[in-house]
């Protein structure tokens, strides 16, 4: 038998070639998985995909991703993404980058009605990229803040990954959403500051629309901010549904739906037509998105199985280090797990590792989870594998290179280890919310 | 090692409970003098939690320790298996049923045609339903919605309620919000892990099912590799599990009772006789529709009908 | 006579393919309506009905399987394209005789254990775990024919990868363009 270092070396030797040579993500994963799994483990490990697809197809978690997509094709192609952007533009006024900054706000409000990633960026991709690349904004600027702000799904309550984490190290979900509350605004609003500064600083990146000839009339600015506000109504809708209890956050991407269909009749943009092509397209990113989870799926669950997960755990036995380095220690090897495995299994495999370890040197265990949150973002959008990558590659256009996405994400990137080393050296800013609200 | 085994089951490592399963994997391990090896996988680690059943079947991995209600699909006897709603909760009189009245062997059976071996089972602690607002009476339970699956949803369908279908981990969330008003777990453990008392306080007193008969699943034709005296040492190291089981599971139950009182719990108030009955009954008429589903359950049931005479 | 069989081959193959890509796009509707349907039967009426969940989810698979023959028809699965956009076609060619033999591989085993898992369902009579238990058997069937389909898909556009690493040009670059027309 081979050992689990040497496999796992083996494994990224040639997810790196297949990825170098262009090869389709998801598919050559589950390729990868096979021919080394074939070599190392016989033909009985063929056996891990049917449990594997079962286990994805039938994930009524991921459902949102199909729901959520298809709400971003409605609002696009009835012109619905459009009037929402118009209106937000009105009210924000005339300063550089408004639309990026209208683009950190809808993903806000989208962060708070889905617990995952992915449905965040291919909702506010598809309606908010073409836009800005129209207008002529920076191809990074644009594609970076929507990365930066899809990743606020999982920030912002509701958060699947904070309820598995609460879960496998029994702490309460109530304080992990109350205390990620601090660390989210944190974020948003850096997100912004950077895009305000990043414009003021390079005015190419994000040009304002021309003055037009004719200042638009009483009436034209009435219609936009119908419009917008009838466009708001729709997420108030879709936000209210969650709250109110009518559903639950999976299903709302439904109400979105429903709701995207009657603001289209009621704008008289409605057509048959647009249901069928927003549907086409939405079944392609759908499927593409899926392909990836089981390919993906298929790698992890044949490494989990030789026992990666028990390297991890035999390297964080007794260090011996000071406290704060172990725990750096413990964000450093999340981040490299985020180099090949996806966020979920980075939480069922960490939490259970590191949070004990986390509480026995002293540490409050809702901080030390929310910690891991913000690493998972960062780990879901860093090269060479990155959902949020993936998923944003998707929606892009065809002028759009992976390596414009890789390029995207930089600034975005530090941001976001910014916040996360504020959080790590100010434990309070997770702490002291939960504290005064709940007990 | 001669053997390599892989072993599933469904806690997430530093459980309390993933930890019993661990120290049943180590035991075969010494029992065997090491001849057998045997990695434990936790809930995430390779296999999804309702593919434990399928990947042991295929020799995925060999061992595995699953709760039947997610395999109801695949092998229904092993909902008569795990205890009906309204079934008796009696160690010694499970005892008897499985080892001497003829339920080991038609399980034995049962699960041989799906190409595994099954162990000698062990028994985890009751199922209750957690609602938002106290339960007075039995009629309280009509309308509400309450997230239970399999047996359990049909059983509270018979009471009046409505039983939701939802995803494990929306349940927190969905109590909240209102989406559900109860939900059952898979123990008071499972409620503890998961929280839910934050968002639903009370506990309904009457158990859905009294005790959880659960069994060890082993590859076929892994088993078959096996020695006699390797198969032997399995068998021994397996029933000491479940006295370990047994004895940590009660403790842990009680613990979860004591860390969910602290944060709010409360029990609804003490059933009637009248609603008892009515709990019985609603159990009672299960029975019927489960023998008729299945040959295996079908003969499962027929004995305990035979019992109840 | 070979290379116009070939021909024939890959341009059946475009047909299928697209044909059942256009096809699951009517899926996605009917999807939305179903769990929204369980919102309002459950929050208006008070009655969650037993079937939305599965059914929903049954549709879910169904665009996410069937739909990934044509996006590899369409260029749409993902891939990192930055060694790639800078090597001359025929490169990219054999670069594409890799990648695809690679998909390919995963695909027909994943072909081949549905098959497996299709009879047992049929033998055993499997069900999802559900109160409702619908039947899981079409499901591992229309995996097999999904995995069939991309097998399809993969085997014609490994073909015009090699056509395209001997002689620098795909065989038949008029299927190729499709993807890059606008979907307005
Ligand atoms: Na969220
Ligand atoms: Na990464």
């Amino acid at each position: 038998m081979i050992g689990i270092e040497l496999l796992t070396g083996i494994l990224l030797v040639c997810i790196v070639v297949a990825f170098a040579l262009g090869a389709p993500v998801g598919l050559a994963l589950g390729g990868i998985a096979m021919g080394i799994g074939y070599l190392t483990w016989g033909d009985a490990l063929f056996n891990v995909i049917p449990t594997t697809l079962e286990s994805t197809h039938f994930s009524f978690i991921l459902l949102a991703i199909p729901l959520y997509i298809y709400m971003g094709q409605l609002l696009t192609r009835s012109g619905i993404g459009d009037a929402m952007f118009n209106a937000s533009q009105m009210i924000i006024g005339r300063v550089r980058g408004s639309l990026a900054i209208s683009v950190i706000v809808v993903c806000s409000m989208i962060g708070a009605m889905v617990g995952i990633i992915g449905a965040g960026i291919m909702t506010s991709g598809s309606i908010a990229l073409r836009p800005m690349l129209e207008r002529g904004y920076d191809k990074r600027l644009a594609l970076g803040v929507i990365m930066a702000g899809g990743g606020l799904g999982i920030l912002i309550p509701p958060s699947i990954p904070m309820i598995m984490f609460a879960s496998s190290t029994q702490n309460s979900v109530g304080r992990m959403f109350i205390g990620a509350l601090i660390p989210a605004l944190i974020t948003i609003i850096l997100l912004i500051t950077y895009v305000v500064i990043s414009c003021k600083l390079n005015p190419k990146r994000a040009p304002l629309d021309p003055v037009p000839e004719v200042l638009p009339t009483v009436k034209e600015k009435f219609l936009t901010a119908r419009d917008g506000l009838l466009s708001l109504l729709l997420i108030v809708a879709v936000l209210g549904s969650i709250i109110m209890g009518i559903a639950t956050p999976t299903e709302s991407g439904a109400i979105g739906v429903v709701g995207a269909i009657v603001l289209a009749i009621l704008f008289k943009r409605f057509k048959p037509r647009m249901v069928q092509k927003a549907g086409m397209q939405a079944a392609l990113l759908v499927s593409v998105a899926m392909w990836i989870i089981v390919g993906a799926s298929v790698f992890s669950n044949f490494h989990l199985l030789m026992g990666v997960q028990n390297m991890v755990a035999g390297f964080t036995q007794d260090l011996g280090l000071p406290p704060i380095v172990i725990i750096m220690l413990f964000q450093l090897i999340m981040l490299l797990l985020g180099f090949i495995i996806d966020e979920f299994i980075i939480v069922l495999i960490c939490a259970p590792i590191f949070t004990p370890i986390a509480v026995a040197l002293g540490y409050d265990p809702i901080w030390f989870g929310i910690l891991m949150i913000l690493n998972i973002e960062i780990a879901v959008q860093t090269p060479p594998y990155g959902f949020a990558l993936f998923y944003l590659k998707g929606i892009a256009p065809p002028g759009v290179t992976m390596l414009d996405i890789y390029k995207s994400i930089l600034p975005f990137v530090l941001l976001k280890l910014l916040v996360l080393i504020t959080v790590m050296m100010i434990p309070e800013l997770v702490t002291w919310l939960p504290n005064q609200l709940m007990d | 090692a001669e053997y390599n085994w892989r072993f599933a089951n469904l806690y997430s490592r530093g459980t309390a409970f993933g930890e019993v399963y661990e120290n049943f994997a180590k035991n075969i391990e010494t029992m065997s003098n090491g001849r057998i090896k045997v990695q434990t996988l936790y809930a995430g680690e390779g296999v999804g939690s309702s593919g434990i059943f399928g990947s042991v079947k295929t020799g995925l991995i060999t061992m595995g320790a699953t709760f039947q209600s997610l395999n109801a699909g695949e092998l229904p006897a092993g909902i008569v298996e795990i205890g009906l709603p309204g079934g008796t909760s009696d160690v010694a009189e499970l005892s008897t049923l499985f080892h001497e009245k003829g339920w080991g062997p038609i399980l034995e059976r049962a699960y041989a045609e799906q190409g595994l071996v099954w162990l000698d089972p062990y028994i985890q602690p009751a199922v209750y339903v957690l609602t938002k607002e106290p339960i007075n009476s039995i009629e309280d339970f009509k309308g509400l919605k309450i997230r239970a699956p399999g047996a359990y949803g049909k059983f509270l369908r018979n009471l009046g309620a409505s039983p939701v279908s939802l995803s494990w981990s929306e349940i927190y969330t969905s109590l909240s919000t209102g989406v559900i008003d109860g939900s059952i777990g898979s123990n008071m453990i499972d409620h503890r892990d998961g929280n839910h008392v934050e968002v639903a306080k009370y506990m309904y007193p009457l158990p859905l099912a009294g005790a959880q008969v659960l069994p060890i699943i082993v590859n076929k034709s892994a088993w078959n590799k096996l020695p006699d005296d390797l198969k032997a040492i399995v068998k021994a190291a397996t029933t000491a599990h479940a006295q370990e089981q047994m004895n940590k599971s009660k403790l842990w139950e009680a613990e979860a009772v004591a860390d969910m009182q602290s944060k709010g719990l409360q029990w609804s108030p003490a059933a009637s006789d009248a609603d008892k009955l009515a709990w019985k009954n609603a159990g009672a008429s299960l029975y019927d529709e489960y023998a008729a589903a299945d040959k295996f359950s079908k003969e499962l049931i027929d004995i305990l009908r035979k019992e109840q005479m | 006579m070979i290379m116009t069989a070939i021909r024939r081959y890959c341009l059946g193959v475009h047909t299928l393919v697209a044909f059942i890509g256009n096809s699951v796009s009517y899926l996605m509707p009917l999807l939305a309506l179903v769990v929204a349907f369980e919102v309002f039967s459950r929050y208006i009426l008070n009655q969650p009905t037993v079937w939305a969940y599965d059914t929903s989810l049954f549709i879910f698979s169904y665009i996410a399987a069937l739909g990934g023959a044509y996006a590899q028809q369409q260029r749409a699965h993902i891939n990192v394209d930055i060694l790639y956009n800078k090597v001359s076609d025929r490169l990219k060619g054999v670069f594409n005789l890799f990648s695809f033999a690679l998909a390919i591989l995963f695909v027909v085993i994943m072909c081949k254990v549905s098959i497996g898992k299709f009879e047992e369902a049929l033998e055993f009579n499997y069900r999802r775990q559900s109160e409702w238990a619908p039947q899981m058997h079409h499901y591992w069937l229309m995996i097999a024919v999904a995995s069939v389909l991309l097998i399809l898909q993969l085997s014609s556009d490994w073909i015009n990868s090699l056509h395209q690493a001997i002689t620098g040009k795909p065989l038949l670059p008029e299927l190729l363009k499709d993807a890059q027309e606008d979907d307005q």
